[in-house]
């Protein structure tokens, strides 16, 4: 008992108590830690912005898998423009849900202006840029990928697409697998290893990049082949750029049997060029003459500068106001009346002053329009088709839904243009998204952020400054008052 | 229980009798509505999220001067030996005196309510970020009590547990930007620890069971500090 | 009703009270004395659970201070060397509190804070804010404070400190009457209160027991019993007088005292009937063969002195 008693003071008191104090905070912090790890998050803003999307948190989850560190660099977007401030925090909100949602996630925030070294490093010369890496794979989201403006004036919203923009970039460190387009050859088709200006080299490095493999297709000299010529199994588009000659009937049916089973193909072609059967099976013509417009980029005479319609793969472009250039290119023309099964969209057509010129006099070497020769626009330079599987159409039951771009100017992809055209680059890319149905990567989906703007006239904010900063304090102030009064007089 | 509600009451009681507690909910306001002003002055949002971030960094100036004469003042006038020749655990004492200063931090949210009025009248919120904003400032206020009350502790001289408060709880909010000091790498550890980065979740409008063990293990260290000062002060 | 063994009180290298040791029986009341920085607040602290002792045991109303320190504070009134006031609370708040702190029923409560003031004389003082209370005053407030809960135990430390001489006497009245019901310990400084209440008294100097017991034994235990002798022998020099009494065997020390002499014997020998037949025999006349007990105030100077020096 008197043992006992001793051994209780001395846990209690002293040095032993020291100890225990120790260890307690010891065991606080190994709570926290396991919290940390287990942790559950509710989201209860009202459009859960901040809670990451399934399909995000199944990203992140198989991006942690092999264990390889992800780094997500995102750059503050300019001081001083409007706005500035909730993209820099939009931005930082997400990093910080990623790097609670994931363990191999490490992200960082960097001023543009204050850490210009990191940027160069880097490579960064854009604000608001965000950079996802993981060992030697790298991936850039420009700001106008994630930040977009709605609207103006009070109606004016800023739009955060962050995570999708970031899901995307996920996306693609996840797809080892490279897509392959095939490029036909054999009929004096442009070349993407040819580095001339007629050559398709600088849309090879293009796709390259975006995980897209140019692979040429020659069914003259595949000396695998046994059979009829097929589109192989592995294509996720095939690209058919200008061919000087025909197809043969062989190529030809390869063709209709590639879409039949839900291929998708592209079709770039020049005035005067032959088409495949296809265009015409698809009930689209390509009439004689040039696609001409009063507006043409300067100072070219034979490059009308085309408006974008309204299909998905140039909503960036329009919205962004990114010309593409396009040079001597045949009009691409789809009957009013088309199957059930086809469904067309416009991507490029010339303005409403637009025609089709079929010769006659030039002034000061520019094609005039002349209504009694030339074929009055505005007119289609590119079109977008959807062949819906069955309902007698091209595309078998069953399969999936077979994309076609049709397109009447190969000059587009070519080197020349691509380096000359500011929106050609980006044309060419979605349109390999489109084609292969990366069309995540393409039309950016997701919840938008949105900021609640408060409208405030000079007279509300001096309502609000005196009610705030003069009324309130003076308020509990004044009851201070009182009450020491009344206890002072006792 | 009943010995905890008692304190509670004294405590209220003394702040209310004293023109201090008036002073501290006028200045607690005073720089609140400063923040909350230039919050939607500068950015036009209807939103409390710069407010919040600020008013916790005030706060942890404000708490420990409404803290410090807790213990300090009762180990100067003899008072704290009445309380602990009361039938009477420290337990009860301490937990009443931190819900009483506690009680005082919601009445200061309490008064806050105006600007959230403000947003609702001029604009339209959103209210689970609200609800969720005040949930995390006051467990904030949570931890500063706490701190504030482990400082007064420590020492019999008001001034001193008062700016002692303000030393022992200001590392919370420096470890958090300490990155050009530590480099990255630390810096992501160090934010375990620091205040803020806690906090935000909270200011967003999200309620993360990590963040909100971090309060409370906090509080919880610092309440168990006191308790064992307090024994100590009867050994040492 | 309160048993104090060996109990030691250290703090870290000083020793504030040594192997400290008494016992006060129900219903007494025991003086508490000692200089300043004696320890006497240490030992009352200890009593009262507020501190932890180093060794010993001290078991109060029962209870033992270290195993059941809440069931001791339950049962013990305790009021420090300062009344242990919230200055900006009124008398009335301050005495409510203290009812609910120490959990006395809700429908006794305000009962009680009545009958306590109406005790140490507060009535009509409820709303009387106690930072502006004088010195007297506050002494009642805490007096009352001690009451509230109606405890077997009282300790009180310095209770008259600070007083003027009429609220002294009340204070002394008070503890006077609460003598009986309550067990007191009290410590003081003024030793004729402690004469005037106090059965019992515990000296304690330099953190030791002095000197213990009741008043008789503490005072005999301090400074020996004497005997004041008063002898008149006409013609002898006052000096063979001291000489002649001197020489008794049973006459330890003689010292002139004024026109008397001062005996000191040995202790349990009475040398009076040997002075007085010496003095009968040389034919000298006795007027004065007194025992005199020392008062407190010479025990106490005697002790703290003998030791202090």
């Amino acid at each position: 008992m008197a043992l006992s008693r001793q051994w209780r003071r001395r846990l209690a008191y002293g040095g032993n108590a020291t100890l225990v104090t120790g260890l307690v905070l010891a065991l606080l912090g190994v709570v926290y830690g396991v919290a940390d790890r287990n942790r559950a998050r509710f989201d209860f803003s009202s459009d859960s912005a901040n809670q990451l999307q399934p399909d995000t948190l199944k990203k992140l989850e198989l991006l942690a898998a092999d264990g390889q560190e992800v780094e997500v660099i995102a750059f503050s977007s300019q001081e001083g423009k409007a706005d500035t401030f909730f993209r820099n925090r939009a931005m930082k909100d997400l990093l910080a849900e990623l790097d609670v949602h994931s363990a191999t996630v490490k992200t960082r925030f960097v001023d543009f202006d204050r850490e210009r070294l990191t940027a160069e490093s880097l490579g960064v010369t854009e604000y608001g840029h965000l950079v996802v890496r993981r060992g030697e794979q790298r991936v850039d989201l420009k700001a106008r990928e994630i930040f977009r403006n709605q609207g103006t004036g009070a109606e004016r919203s800023l739009e955060f697409l962050g995570e999708s923009a970031f899901s995307r970039a996920a996306a693609q460190l996840l797809s080892n697998r490279r897509k392959v387009i095939y490029t036909l050859r054999g009929h004096g088709e442009l070349d993407p290893d040819e580095r001339g200006p007629g050559g398709l080299s600088e849309l090879k490095a293009l796709l390259d990049q975006e995980n897209y493999e140019l692979k040429p297709l020659d069914f003259f000299f595949d000396r695998e082949r046994t059979g009829a010529p097929t589109v192989p199994q592995d294509a996720a588009a095939l690209l058919i750029a200008r061919p000087k000659a025909a197809l043969t009937d062989a190529e030809e049916d390869a063709l209709i049997t590639y879409v039949a089973s839900g291929g998708a193909v592209g079709i770039f072609w020049d005035p005067g060029a032959p088409l495949p059967d296809l265009v015409e099976r698809l009930g689209v013509t390509s009439p004689e003459g040039v696609v001409m417009d009063k507006l043409r980029v300067f100072p070219y005479n034979d490059r009308p500068v085309p408006t974008y319609g309204g299909h998905a793969m140039v909503e960036d472009l329009r919205e962004e106001r990114i010309v593409t250039v396009v040079a001597h290119a045949a009009p691409v023309r789809v009957p009013e009346e088309l199957p059930a099964w086809i469904t067309p969209s416009t991507v490029l057509r010339t303005s409403r002053d637009g025609w089709i010129d079929r010769g006659g006099v030039l002034d000061k070497g520019a094609a005039v329009y002349e209504p009694d020769i030339d074929l009055i626009g505005p007119v289609d330079m590119a079109v977008a088709l959807e062949l819906s599987p069955g309902q007698g159409g091209l595309v078998n039951e069953g399969k999936r839904v077979s994309r076609v771009l049709l397109m009447g100017d190969a000059d587009a992809l070519s080197n020349m243009i691509m380096g000359e055209g500011p929106g050609n680059p980006s044309f060419a890319v979605n349109a390999a998204r489109w084609l292969t149905w990366d069309d995540a990567r393409l039309a950016v989906v997701g919840k938008p952020t949105r900021v609640r703007r408060l409208a405030l006239t000079e007279e509300d904010q001096g309502r609000i400054r005196w009610l705030v900063l003069g009324l309130l304090p003076a308020l509990s102030i004044l009851a201070g008052g009182a009450v020491w009064a009344n206890r002072r007089g006792r | 229980m009943t010995a905890t509600f008692a304190i509670l009451k004294r405590e209220l009681l003394t702040y209310f009798v004293s023109p201090l507690a008036y002073v501290f909910l006028g200045v607690f306001l005073f720089l609140a509505g400063v923040f909350f002003y230039l919050g939607i002055a500068l950015t036009g949002e209807a939103s409390l999220r710069v407010m919040m971030g600020n008013v916790s960094i005030s706060l942890m100036f404000v708490l420990p001067m409404l803290t410090m004469r807790h213990f300090a003042e009762e180990q100067k006038t003899g008072t704290f030996e009445m309380l602990m020749t009361s039938p009477v655990s420290p337990v009860a004492i301490l937990v009443g005196k931190w819900l009483a200063s506690l009680t005082l931090c919601l009445l200061m949210l309490l008064g806050t309510g105006l600007f959230v009025a403000i947003l609702a009248y001029y604009g339209e919120p959103d209210w689970g970020v609200i609800a969720t904003s005040y949930l995390g400032l006051f467990l904030t206020c949570g931890v500063f009590c706490a701190g504030g009350l482990f400082a007064s502790s420590l020492t019999d001289d008001q001034v001193a547990a008062g700016m002692g408060g303000i030393v022992l709880l200001m590392p919370l909010w420096l470890v958090g930007s300490a990155s050009s000091l530590v480099g990255e790498e630390w810096q992501a550890r160090l934010d375990h620890l620091a205040l803020l980065p806690h906090l935000r979740s909270f200011t967003k409008g999200v309620i993360d069971t990590a963040d909100l063990s971090y309060f409370a293990l906090l509080t919880f260290g610092f309440l168990f500090l006191t308790f064992r000062t307090l024994e100590s002060r009867r050994w040492r | 009703m309160i048993e104090v063994e060996h109990l030691t009180k250290r703090y870290g290298a000083f020793t504030a009270i040594e192997d400290v040791s008494f016992s006060v029986p129900k219903g007494h009341v025991l003086g508490f004395i000692g200089p300043n920085g004696a320890g006497k607040t240490t030992t009352m602290r200890v009593l009262t659970g507020f501190l932890p002792a180093t060794e010993g045991r001290a078991v109060v109303a029962g209870f033992d201070v270290f195993e059941d320190p809440v069931e001791v504070k339950r049962r013990v009134g305790y009021l420090p060397e300062t009344p242990p006031l919230y200055r900006e609370l009124t008398v009335g708040e301050y005495l409510r509190f203290c009812a609910e702190l120490r959990d006395l029923p809700r429908a006794d409560r305000l009962r009680r804070v009545g009958e306590v003031m109406e005790r140490v004389g507060l009535r009509g003082w409820e709303r009387r804010v106690l930072g502006t209370l004088s010195k007297g005053y506050r002494q009642r407030v805490g007096l009352a404070q001690a009451l509230l809960h109606n405890p077997p135990v009282l300790i009180l430390d310095e209770p008259t400190s600070g007083l003027d001489p009429a609220q002294n006497v009340g204070v002394r009245e008070l503890i006077a009457g609460l003598a009986g019901d309550h067990t007191i310990i009290l410590s003081t400084h003024i030793l004729p209160e402690v004469e005037a209440l106090c059965a019992q008294v515990v000296l304690i100097n330099k953190g030791k027991i002095a000197a213990s017991g009741t008043m008789e034994a503490v005072r005999a235990q301090a400074a020996p019993a004497y005997y004041r002798v008063s002898l008149h022998a006409a013609g002898v020099e006052p000096a063979a007088v001291a000489r002649a009494v001197g020489a008794l065997a049973e006459v330890k020390v003689v010292q002139p005292d004024g026109e008397a002499l001062r005996v000191e014997s040995e202790p349990g020998v009475d040398p009076r009937p040997a002075i007085a037949s010496m003095a009968v025999g040389r034919g000298w006349g006795v007027s004065g063969l007194e025992r005199t007990i020392p008062t407190l105030e010479e025990a106490f100077l005697s002790i703290v002195g003998r030791e202090g020096a």
